[in-house]
């Protein structure tokens, strides 16, 4: 089993219009998991992810990282070890060069500056964007602004990684490219949590789909098992993802054998029906 | 002295000859500067004064140097008094952007006719005066009064004209070569107080993002007509103004949230590096400093 690396425990949290938009959450997770977050707009995603890094304290409820609770103390502990990308890249860049942005976490984090130095350079060249180090975010494409907004993330070199919409914005290369950084993630062993409304993207990408709606958690588990529980699927207005849908339905005409190896990508789709 | 203010009427006559000459290059040049770098917008001249700091060839000299030098010029401009100081910070100045930096004279001229205008508006009305009866060296009947000038008077407008455009191009040619970040770091360096430090970097990157969000909605209300009639424009212009105020709230609280995932503790510290100092740079400075003292000295 793999190490509990944070534990999300009764957690209430309310708008300053009243308005609740978490209403007990209890969600565990583990080192290296990839998870997808889905749910309308509204659900409670943004604010969960919030909370969960400390920016916005819970009315009720604790966050465990790592065995310890977090308390006012300790919160910076917990930003430094959870990075949020957040949705809007132009909500989150402030500094007016592309060094001075990825090298904000790190200043934060009070390192050195040759240590700084070093960790803007290797998330410039993770992102591939090293030669727009000196140039202003207002003369950045919005995909170049994403790449930005992530190495952020990477040069605070944090365990857990949330991405908040990352697609929602990108054209398909740009969005090709994000998978690519995922995968590299991946294979780190960085945990990471995805908000996403592409059910295709989460079914092919995720390990375990978290499904939000009203405040609650009200569905956690496989990719497979959430998409197809109808019942979960109408209840958070979800469809269940293309690939899948196909598959089923050839199964049921009997044009293809009900083995459950249900493919996750195109490519296992071709293995599949090439047999 | 009167050759001096034949001189400067020559350079001035060059420049406007400059301006008149390219007048009808300039749709021209405009387009290819625009495609030629993409990533530029098209907002205005204060986006483009940023943008030609960020295309400088004598960008990647050291911040601290270039303000160093800029101020120290317009100081001893502003001192000195002299006309020849003047005339030689003009031409150096200009030596700096145009060559050095390479940027276009066209561009140069343009963007120093908006300063020019200023000038020459201000100091028209220090030349001449209002009088009953006929006085001075040059005076025009106008039915109820004589308006007048003396040759001591243009004499004075004319240096005068001098000093300050001297002393603008001593600015300019900092504005022109380094960002606005860069100058930031230098007056950290000089030790100005944190909060202005800090407000003037989050002031620079907001304008850009609030002039994005204006030309988006100005737009959005274009194409539905928010501009049609004279009065329907101050409309829309007035709900975009009372919007954007809502949005700049907005999006600061969100900018908060941003900083604080990022461990920010109430100190907005950025990344900042010196760039080298050349040793010729210096040199060639103090040179060109001392000359201006001397040639302050021989023409007092």
């Amino acid at each position: 089993m793999e190490k509990l690396i944070l534990k999300v425990e009764d957690l209430y949290y309310k708008y300053g219009n009243g308005k609740s938009a978490l209403d007990g959450v209890n969600v565990d997770i583990y080192e290296g998991e990839k998870i997808a977050v889905l749910g309308s707009n509204g659900s409670g995603k943004s604010t969960f992810f919030l909370n969960v890094d400390g920016v916005l304290k819970p009315e009720q409820g604790k966050i465990i990282y790592r065995g310890t609770v977090i308390n006012k103390k300790n919160l910076n502990e917990l930003r430094k070890n959870i990075g949020i990308v957040f949705q809007d890249a132009d909500n989150q860049i402030i500094a007016s060069t592309v060094k001075a942005e990825v090298g904000f976490g790190p200043m934060n984090l009070k390192l050195p500056k040759e240590e700084v130095l070093k960790r803007v350079e290797e998330a410039l060249a993770y992102m591939n964007i090293s030669d727009l180090k000196d140039r202003p975010p207002h003369y950045l494409s919005g995909g170049e602004k994403k790449r930005v907004s992530i190495a952020d993330i990477i040069a605070m070199k944090s365990e857990v990684i949330i991405f908040d919409e990352p697609t929602a914005a990108l054209d398909p290369l740009n969005a090709l490219m994000l998978e690519d950084v995922l995968l590299k993630l991946e294979s780190e062993g960085k945990t990471m949590l995805i908000s996403t409304h592409d059910v295709d993207f989460a079914y092919r990408w995720a390990e375990r789909v978290i499904v939000f709606s009203h405040g609650k958690i009200i569905a956690d588990g496989t990719p497979l098992e959430i998409f197809q529980n109808k019942e979960v699927l109408k209840q958070a207005n979800l469809k269940p993802p293309t690939l899948l849908e196909i598959y089923e339905s050839l199964v049921e005409k009997y044009l293809l054998e009900d083995n459950k190896a249900y493919p996750k990508s195109i490519q296992e789709f071709k293995k599949i029906i090439e047999k | 002295m009167g050759k001096i203010i034949i001189l400067s009427a020559i350079f001035f006559m060059v420049v406007f000859f400059f301006k008149w000459k390219h007048k009808d290059e300039h749709t021209h040049e405009g387009k290819i500067h625009n495609r030629h770098h993409k990533i530029g917008h098209k907002h205005g001249e204060g986006y483009s004064i940023d943008f030609y700091a960020y295309t400088s060839k004598i960008r990647h000299w050291n911040a601290t140097f270039k303000v160093s030098l800029s101020v120290l010029t317009l100081i001893l401009c502003i001192i000195f008094d002299n006309p020849y100081v003047s005339a030689v910070v003009i031409i150096a100045m200009a030596y700096l952007i145009i060559v050095k930096g390479d940027l276009s004279v066209h561009m140069y001229l343009s963007i120093l006719a908006i300063p020019i205008v200023f000038i020459l508006v201000g100091t028209f009305t220090i030349a001449i005066d209002f009088s009953k009866q006929p006085m001075g060296e040059y005076n025009l009947y106008l039915g109820f009064c004589y308006v007048f000038t003396s040759k001591v008077k243009l004499k004075a407008v004319s240096f005068l004209i001098l000093k300050v455009f001297a002393a603008i191009s001593a600015l300019q040619m900092m504005t022109l070569s380094t960002p606005s970040t860069e100058i930031i770091y230098v007056l950290r360096k000089a030790h100005i107080p944190k909060l202005i430090i800090e407000l003037m970097s989050l002031i620079y990157r907001y304008i850009f993002i609030l002039m994005d969000i204006y030309t988006k909605m100005k737009n959005s209300a274009e194409s539905r007509l928010g501009y049609c009639d004279f009065k329907t424009s101050w409309y829309t212009f007035g709900s975009i103004a009372s919007n954007m105020l809502v949005i700049s709230l907005n999006k600061a609280n969100s900018y908060y949230d941003a900083m604080e995932a990022r461990c920010y503790d109430g100190n907005l510290i950025f990344l900042e590096e010196d760039k080298k100092v050349e040793i010729i740079q210096i040199v060639a400075a103090a040179v060109f400093i001392i000359f201006l003292i001397f040639l302050w000295g021989f023409t007092r």
